[in-house]
Formats: C-alpha cells, sequence, structure tokens
C-alpha cells in the first residue's frame, strides 16, 4: 500500500524543495495522481488473476455479471490503495485551505478520475497474453500520462498551444478545473469548459466502453 | 428442471489464427449427461476436453452446433445458464492473498448466497477436503496439492447442479485425491451433476458412472467403465517384456499392442494356460493382470493416452 505512494512522494520532495509555494498544488495533483493510476493497479490485477490464476473463469461461469466482476475487482483494489490517498487529501485540504465546496469538487473530480483509468485499465488488460510485459507497460502508460502534464504543477506553467491536449486527458483535466476553483492556475472558459465536459464524457464514455468490453470479453471467441 | 443435464449435438470449435492454420479443437461433438451422473471425458492432452468443457461452462463460443445445460441453449444465453453452473479452471490458482476460508466464502457471496449459508457451506467444504488445518493461512503458503483443494472447495461449495471439474485432481497425493472423489460421490448422490476432465485413467474408472473418450475432437466411444473394458475382448491382459517381434505368433488369443519391444495381448481366461505355454516355448517372460482402461483406451484410441 505505502510503495503505490513512491511517485507521489518523490515529487512531492522535489516541489517542497525547488518551489515550496506549489506544495498545495502538488498535493492535490497527488491525489488525482493516485486515482489515476487506480487503472494501472486494476490492469495488473485484472491480467494477472486472468493470466496466472485463471480464477476469472470462476467467476465469469457463475451468475455475478461480467461487469460486476469488472466493477467489483476495480472497487477492491480502490479500497486497498484508498487509505494512504486520503491521508494525503486531508493534508492538501490542510494546507490549501479548501473550503466544503472545494473538497466536494476534489471528491468528485477523483472519482471521474478513478472511473476512467478503472476503465481504461480493465479494458487493457484483455489485451495481454502474458505477463511479462504487462508490469513495464501499465507503469509506463500511467506515469507519463499522470505525471508530465500539469498535475503536479499549475495549468499556467504549461505551453498554451498544447494546452487542449493535457486538458483532454482525466487527471490533467480534473488537476486544472481544482487548481482554477482555488485561484492557482487561471484557464479560460473555454479551457475550463473543455476540461470539464472532456472528462464527464470520458469518464461516462470510458465506464459504458468497459461494461460492453467486459461482457464481450466474458466470453472468448 | 431437466433430467437431461447437458446435451450437445454437433459441437464444433475451431480455433482461427491469422498467423497460422485454424485448428479444430471439437470436430462435431455430441453427447448427453443426465442429470446426477458423474461423467468423465476422458482423452490425450489435446483431444479437446478442456474446449468442450469451456463452452459448456459458457466462457467459450463454439463455431457451430448447439449445447443445452438444462434445456437453455448456452450460445444464446448464457446468463440463464451460469447460475446452474460451477467450474474448477484447469491450473486455477486461488488468490494468493487470500486463505482459502475468504476464498470460498467471497466466491460463495460473490454467487449471491447470503452469509450464514455462505459460512455454513464453506466450513463445510474445507472440512470435506481436508482443508481445515491450513484454512487459515495465505494461499501463496500453500502447497500445490493444498492450493488446488482450495480451488475444489471453492467449486463444491456452491452445491450447483451442474459442476465442471477440468483435471481436478492433477498435482494430488493419493489421499488427497481420493478426498477430492469421495466429495464429487458425496454431491451427486444430493441431485448434483458432475462432467469432469481428465488423462487419469483410474480416476476415470473410479469416479465415473459413464465415461466419453475423446480423440482429435471426436468422441469415439461412450459407456461405463466395465462396458469399455469388455468392449477388449478379454478379461485378462498378459504382457511380454520382449514379445513385439513375436506378435503375429499371438494374434490368435486376442488383440495384441505392440509398444517397443514389449507386447500386451488380450486374453480369455479360458485360453490363458494356452497362451502361457506358447509364450514359455518362446523363451518369453509373462505377467497377467486383469484388463483396465489402460487397455480400453489403447483398444478404441490406437495409442496410448500419455502419447504425444
Amino acid at each position: 500500500m505505502a510503495t503505490s505512494m513512491v511517485v507521489q512522494g518523490v515529487l512531492l520532495v522535489f516541489v517542497w524543495i525547488l518551489n515550496p509555494g506549489l506544495i498545495g498544488v502538488a498535493l492535490l495533483g497527488a491525489v488525482l495522481f493516485s486515482m489515476f493510476t487506480m487503472g494501472q493497479r486494476v490492469l495488473n490485477e485484472a491480467a494477472y488473476i486472468r493470466i496466472d490464476h485463471k480464477v476469472n473463469e470462476l467467476y465469469l461461469a457463475s451468475p455475478l455479471t461480467a461487469e460486476g466482476y469488472f466493477l467489483g475487482m476495480s472497487a477492491g483494489v480502490l479500497l486497498v490503495y484508498l487509505p494512504p490517498v486520503v491521508i494525503v487529501g486531508a493534508l492538501a485540504a490542510v494546507v490549501v485551505h479548501l473550503s466544503v465546496a472545494e473538497v466536494g469538487l476534489l471528491l468528485a473530480l477523483a472519482a471521474a478520475v478513478w472511473l476512467s483509468a478503472a476503465s481504461i485499465g480493465y479494458v487493457f488488460s484483455t489485451a495481454f497474453r502474458d505477463m511479462r510485459a504487462i508490469w513495464a507497460y501499465s507503469s509506463l502508460f500511467f506515469n507519463v500520462f499522470g505525471v508530465l502534464p500539469p498535475v503536479f504543477y499549475p495549468l499556467d506553467l504549461f505551453p498554451t498551444a498544447l494546452r487542449p491536449i493535457v486538458l483532454l486527458m482525466p487527471p490533467s483535466a480534473a488537476a486544472a478545473i481544482l487548481q482554477s476553483a482555488i485561484g492557482a492556475a487561471h484557464p479560460t472558459h473555454g479551457e475550463l469548459l473543455l476540461a470539464a465536459v472532456g472528462l464527464v464524457v470520458e469518464a461516462i464514455g470510458l465506464f459504458a466502453f468497459a461494461v460492453y468490453w467486459a461482457r464481450r470479453t466474458a466470453r472468448e471467441r | 428442471m431437466s433430467d437431461l443435464a447437458l446435451r450437445s449435438r454437433d459441437l464444433r470449435k475451431v480455433y482461427a489464427s491469422k498467423s497460422a492454420n485454424p485448428v479444430t479443437a471439437l470436430a462435431g461433438v455430441s453427447l448427453e449427461v443426465q442429470r446426477g451422473e458423474r461423467v468423465a471425458l476422458l482423452g490425450r492432452n489435446g483431444a479437446g476436453k478442456t474446449t468442450f468443457l469451456r463452452i459448456a461452462s459458457t466462457l467459450l463460443r463454439p463455431t457451430s452446433g448447439s449445447i443445452q445445460v438444462f434445456d437453455v441453449e448456452v450460445d444464446r444465453h448464457p446468463d440463464k445458464v451460469r447460475p446452474y453452473i460451477a467450474v474448477v479452471p484447469q491450473e486455477g490458482k486461488p488468490f494468493f492473498h487470500l486463505t482459502p476460508r475468504e476464498q470460498v466464502y467471497t466466491y460463495l457471496r460473490a454467487r449471491g448466497l447470503t452469509r450464514e449459508t455462505a459460512k455454513a457451506r464453506t466450513e463445510g467444504s474445507l472440512e470435506r477436503m481436508g482443508l481445515t488445518e491450513f484454512a487459515d493461512r495465505l494461499s501463496i503458503t500453500l502447497s500445490g496439492g493444498q492450493r488446488q483443494r482450495a480451488m475444489v472447495a471453492t467449486v463444491i461449495a456452491t452445491e450447483a447442479p451442474l459442476l465442471f471439474l477440468d483435471e481436478p485432481t492433477i498435482g494430488l497425493d493419493p489421499f488427497a485425491r481420493r478426498a477430492v472423489w469421495d466429495s464429487l460421490r458425496d454431491l451427486t448422490r444430493r441431485g448434483s451433476t458432475i462432467v469432469l476432465t481428465t488423462h487419469y485413467l483410474d480416476e476415470a474408472d473410479a469416479l465415473s458412472q459413464r465415461l466419453y473418450i475423446i480423440e482429435r475432437g471426436h468422441v469415439l466411444v461412450s459407456g461405463t467403465a466395465e462396458e469399455l473394458k469388455r468392449s477388449v475382448g478379454g478379461t485378462l491382459k498378459v504382457f511380454l517384456p520382449q514379445g513385439a517381434p513375436s506378435v503375429d505368433r499371438f494374434r490368435g488369443f486376442g488383440s495384441c499392442v505392440t509398444d517397443g519391444e514389449g507386447l500386451t495381448v488380450i486374453v480369455a481366461p479360458e485360453r490363458l494356460s494356452e497362451l502361457m505355454t506358447g509364450a514359455l516355448g518362446l523363451g518369453l517372460t509373462a505377467t497377467v493382470g486383469p484388463v483396465t482402461l489402460e487397455e480400453a483406451f489403447l483398444n478404441v484410441v490406437g495409442r496410448s493416452i500419455d502419447e504425444d
């Protein structure tokens, strides 16, 4: 559980050393990044259970629905890895002085990021046929898309021309909305709208596709 | 509920591949299993047993043909079939970070059983599988045999009307195998139907009430173990370790199968003395024993069950 916070911890230390004024933004980013990397853990877990243990067959050939299996596994992963995220979230709330409404916004954004990431993770898990590549690729995917975009640092520091790209990625879209809410970044109305609509559409769309995909892959062809 | 637990008609499965030629795993399998029966699908590795079981248990779609579980079409209505079945996958392993008790209980709860029922069935199943002593140890610390027993315990605890077990006793010691067999017999006494695959001839003999021999995607023969043994043409087998070169001298006694230098002759008891006299006359040594499923399998398939 603690090892799941290594990347976030290292980045927070760097931010603390290089620019302590951004620690609040980085703490909020750590929460959103942690929710995004839940997708990596869902991917690893789902693939491992299917390829190495074959226990998925036990569940898929039972009254439990395929989407129930996907959601149950994702929720299980969330429960296991949530405690340190809650601690970081509480720390962020104290450091940034989040209002109740902002805490509510953080929770909603974290939920949307988790839903997107878990869906991506489950769908991708079905593409692998052996375990060798999974650890490396899943780690690469989720760390690159969770660290390079403005998640741990303000959107204002990111080139304007490239913002539409990062505002369509769940963790950086959520971070932009949150940073805007606390006054740490100043996106335009258009950028904010793009981030909000993109995040909602992605969360719902990816979840719907993951449910469809879970049903489809419950039976091999 | 129908008296027919499982019925397949001309079931075919062809695995298509972009990089290689298509592989026909099932080439028209038709079989029936009555409710409450224990039926074994016996065959060599790659014969099509697991493919059949995966299709029957809703995990794989057939290429053509039909298969029904309690009169429900599996391919068309998998959701309606699943409450009636439970499956032990081949080489399945329990969750390493759950104990056997947690694994069985969690699975039963996921199937929708109440806490009380799940708890009672978990304890009963662990006890039947001889796992009570290890019930609270993480599965990662268990031996291969104990893990396999945990998988079987998980599935028999469901008491589902139709249980599919793919090589359920692989890797088990003789004591554990008998524990599994006893549990399966007990389940069928209580009304469940069991379909298992195996390439252990003694398991098929001891456990199944009826068996199907499958080879290269075809059902070659079905019947009870005794019927299959009788079909060999005698009740005794004589093994002559250096008899293969003299096979023509023994063809008149019954079916002969050579295996390297060795020769096995199936013979009726009344002709045993004559055969032994002939063998000794040739300076051959011989061992005599009852016909087993091994000879029946050889007779039907034309090669040993262990032969690749």
